[in-house]
């Protein structure tokens, strides 16, 4: 019952401001401007959809070939910048959303990982993941926007991972 | 297509093939896997575009100019970070927003740091995901640790922008 709230609540959440929205610009527009919206969704869809499908079998095929508890080893409490980046390049290269990447934190530290290499891999999915940037950022920003931005963020989560682990909160994975 | 959809497809190509190497039931995981995340997303797209797509009629030409515009500088950024971290959903939603944005006069920086405190603190995704699985000390250490980087990202890319004109969209 919860798992399903959780996998719907944002949907839900959007799908009541896209009500919201449709009323409103009915309301101030008349029903055309509501089926042009409509349209350049359905456009929007059209451009996304086949970075979308490689996106997706990239994805699977990545977790088919590499186990992700096999790099853990490189990014223990003693591995010091070397394992910042080993974390940060293995959260770039994590496909998925956060169903697939938050249990890969669990994986991580169970086998090795400490909580800076694992701060750092988490910033690493979020920030600069593969498939976030291939699929949405570049063809619908821009690549000159969506490079500087990669580049600019680059180095952050192995900062944000330094500075986890000099931080007087003390965190043990749960089992 | 795109030189970037090109690429992505040569990289998801050049995968399938290491998975064909490693035998056929290997490739047909692959098949399945992505049919159940198909099946997953299609319902949140049909959600999600039409949003963005009636907010971005809503939206007043010019509205963003004044909060979040090129001009409104280090409290733009600010504003932006913030705003990011409270954008619902996963990139379906944010990237179209922010492409909506820019059309109502957004500037480059401001974007940068909107997406960068999106992807660091995304509330919903804390709350959802992050808090259930990690516990809120994780939750904490990792805030904490990357409180400041999304008001340094929209920083960085206003020195970029001043020295190279970069722009939002596809040409």
């Amino acid at each position: 019952m919860i798992n399903t709230l959780r996998r719907h609540a944002s949907l839900v959440v959007i799908a009541s401001i896209g009500v919201l929205g449709a009323a409103a610009l009915w309301r101030r527009d008349g029903g055309d401007a509501v089926g042009r919206a409509l349209f350049h969704a359905w456009e929007l869809f059209l451009f996304i959809a086949p970075s979308l499908l490689a996106g997706l079998l990239l994805a699977a095929a990545l977790r088919q070939l590499v186990s992700p508890g096999a790099l853990a080893r490189w990014m223990g409490a003693e591995s010091g910048w070397f394992g910042l980046c080993v974390a940060t390049l293995a959260g770039t290269l994590t496909p998925g959303g956060p169903m697939a990447a938050f249990p890969l934190v669990l994986v991580l530290a169970g086998a090795g990982a400490d909580r800076g290499a694992l701060v750092a891999y988490i910033l690493g999915w979020s920030l600069n993941g593969f498939q976030k940037l291939l699929v949405y950022e570049v063809p619908l920003l821009g690549p000159e926007f969506a490079i500087m931005r990669t580049l600019i963020t680059l180095p952050m989560p192995m900062v944000a991972g330094w500075i986890a682990r000099r931080l007087p909160i003390a965190w043990e994975p749960p089992r | 297509m795109t030189a970037g959809q090109a690429f992505l497809w040569l990289v998801a190509l050049i995968a399938l093939g290491f998975c064909l190497r490693r035998g056929p039931g290997t490739l047909r995981k692959v098949g399945t896997e992505t049919g159940q995340s198909l099946v997953k997303i299609l319902p949140m797209f049909a959600v999600a575009l039409p949003m963005a797509a009636f907010l971005a009629e809503l939206m007043p030409a010019d509205a963003a100019v004044a909060w979040i515009g090129p001009d409104s500088g280090f409290m733009g950024v600010v504003i932006a970070s913030v705003a990011g971290g409270f954008m619902p959903g996963g990139p379906f939603v944010t990237f179209p927003l922010v492409l909506a944005f820019s059309k109502a006069g957004a500037g480059v920086p401001q974007m940068a740091a909107l997406i960068t405190g999106w992807s660091i603190f995304a509330v919903h995704r804390i709350i959802t995901w992050e808090y259930p699985v990690l516990g809120w000390r994780f939750v904490a250490m990792r805030m904490v640790s990357a409180l400041p980087l999304p008001i340094i990202a929209g920083l960085l890319a206003e020195l970029v922008v001043e020295v190279f004109p970069i722009t939002l969209g596809v040409p």
